[in-house]
């Protein structure tokens, strides 16, 4: 019985160890290849996104780029950022309408997001992990 | 004088990086606004100018803002507002219009007409789509009054660091300049109510600090803010033919808060005192220094909610005292607050809020409850918003 358990509840923890470790295996972090860093933390990417911060831990200048909508979006904001599409851009409108900031460049296709992070320096975004990014640094979330 | 020189350098910075870009589109031109309109129901008291008590609509915001960012590190920008409340209002002003050059995270300059980063909500306090309350606690937020605290003429100097790392960050701004207070603000209504006029507002500089430490807590942060403010004016008492002027007095607010947010839940409290010496010496009435005293300990405490993605609930209970004024129910103002928020998307909001105030101490206008205030007052507020 207590073998049964214990396979049990080792099951259930595996089930939802692969729920949460979804959005990491679906959406990917990219950025130009002028970035320096190789990884980034959640807490800095929250910054990052949300205004609070330009740059990352080792002093790489950051610009942050962000889809229109999609699923890849969604799943940003919800698992990293941790907000949701309404609250987030509340965030971002509280520093335009108080002269603290601009809006993020944004973009309706994922191809374009990666097309503009290629180009311009300092680009950090975001894509599903099945739209083609070769041309873009990954960035692993820590 | 300052603020034509204040002006004119953000307006030299702006056609100068205007005429570096090489096309529009080098500018990164963005337009935003939003636009709100409120309704406002009272028992027992009218507030805010309006006859609440009928229930009032008089209760609009629509704001424009302009942002352009023809260098990464500079950003240019100026935002106008048409704002109606009561009687108040019923203008198109320029809300602020500065040029910000932001080095890195450490260090920024931010001058024109700018948002005086004070307390923990006075940038965003007039910026109605930023949080949940159609009305941010009274006591330190009024909102008939706030111009006299949202802007200065002058600069912000602002930064992040971190000299420890295990202590977290320190966000730290800095700011000087003239602050100018017309003389058809709300601020003046009481005054005025009392008799006594300030026929072209009142002016003077204005400079303070705050300090935020985002402890290693996660969504933890403490604040402090102090203000020093010197306003001067002509004075006069119409009734008694007296005319004259203030004398310069200065004085500092200090404001201490802290907020906590983890995942779907904020807390947040604050308390600041306001003591005010006013001093006037009549050209035409009575001679000598005639002096008014006043003594506020502001304060409240708010917790919101988060139940889904698109509902906000929250309370906040927010507290007025003044020290100097005679023990009554004019001397204080207590308000428990319950509030909702519903984003339609990311564009379509509505909030829904009632007040249960006790005390008459601030708000009103005697001149629309002529039959005298009363101790208690219910206000219901209902606000539908958009914004892009």
């Amino acid at each position: 019985m207590k073998k049964k358990l214990f396979v049990f509840l080792v099951a259930l923890v595996a089930f939802a160890s692969l729920l949460s470790a979804r959005p990491y295996a679906q959406v990917a972090v990219i950025a130009n290849p002028s970035v320096k860093a190789t990884a980034i933390s959640k807490g800095e990417l929250s910054d990052v996104f949300t205004g609070a911060s330009s740059s990352l831990s080792d002093g790489s200048h950051v610009v942050p780029v962000l889809l229109k909508q999609g699923a890849a979006h969604e799943t940003f904001l919800s698992d990293f950022i941790g907000k949701s599409d309404a609250a987030f851009r509340t965030t971002w409108r509280s520093l335009v309408f108080t002269g603290e900031g601009s809006m993020p460049k944004t973009f309706n296709s994922e191809a374009a997001m990666v097309d503009y992070v290629a180009a311009t320096p300092g680009a950090i975004g975001y894509v599903g992990k099945g739209t083609e990014h070769d041309k873009v640094k990954t960035l692993a979330v820590k | 004088m300052k603020r034509i020189l204040a002006g004119a350098i953000a307006l030299v910075i702006g056609a100068a990086t205007w005429g570096a870009a090489q096309s529009l589109e080098d500018l990164n031109i963005q337009i935003h606004g939003y636009a709100t309109q409120g309704l406002l129901y009272s028992t027992q008291n009218n507030v805010f100018t309006a006859a609440t008590s009928d229930g009032s609509p008089s209760w609009s915001d629509v704001v424009v803002n302009v942002t352009a960012e023809p260098l990464p590190k500079l950003r240019v920008a100026f935002q106008a507002r048409y704002f109606l409340l009561g009687t108040q209002g019923n203008a198109l002003t320029l809300d602020w219009a500065s040029a910000d050059y932001k080095v890195n995270d450490r260090f920024g300059v931010r001058f024109g007409k700018v948002k005086t980063p004070s307390t923990m909500f006075n940038e965003i306090q007039d910026v109605d789509p930023g949080y949940l309350w159609s009305l941010l606690p009274q006591s330190v937020y009024p909102i008939l009054s706030r111009n006299t605290v949202l802007t200065n003429y002058g600069g912000v100097v602002y930064g992040t660091v971190a000299p420890i790392k295990e202590l977290g960050k320190f966000e730290y701004r800095a700011w000087g300049g003239e602050s100018i207070i017309a003389s058809t603000d709300g601020f003046f209504i009481p005054i005025i109510d009392a008799g006594t006029d300030y026929p072209n507002g009142l002016s003077g500089p204005t400079y303070g600090g705050a300090l935020h430490w985002l402890t290693p807590v996660h969504g933890l942060m403490f604040g402090a803010s102090i203000t020093h403010d010197d306003q001067t004016g002509p004075v006069t008492i119409p009734v008694q033919g007296f005319s004259g002027n203030t004398l310069p007095n200065p004085f500092v607010i200090p404001d201490f808060y802290g907020k906590y947010e983890h995942k779907r839940f904020m807390f947040a409290s604050e308390y600041e005192r306001v003591v005010v010496t006013h001093e006037a010496v009549f050209t035409v009435g009575p001679p000598g220094v005639h002096s008014s005293y006043l003594d506020h300990r502001n304060s409240y405490a708010m917790a919101s909610y988060k139940v889904t993605d698109k509902l906000t609930v929250g309370m906040y209970y927010s507290n007025y005292i003044d020290r100097k004024a005679a023990i009554g129910p004019g001397n204080y103002q207590k308000d428990w607050v319950v509030s909702g928020r519903y984003d339609f998307n990311q564009y379509l909001y509505a909030k829904a809020e009632q007040h249960f105030v006790d005390g008459e101490g601030i708000v009103y206008d005697t001149r629309d409850n002529r039959s005298g205030l009363k101790p208690q007052t219910r206000l219901t507020a209902l606000k539908v918003g958009v914004s892009f």
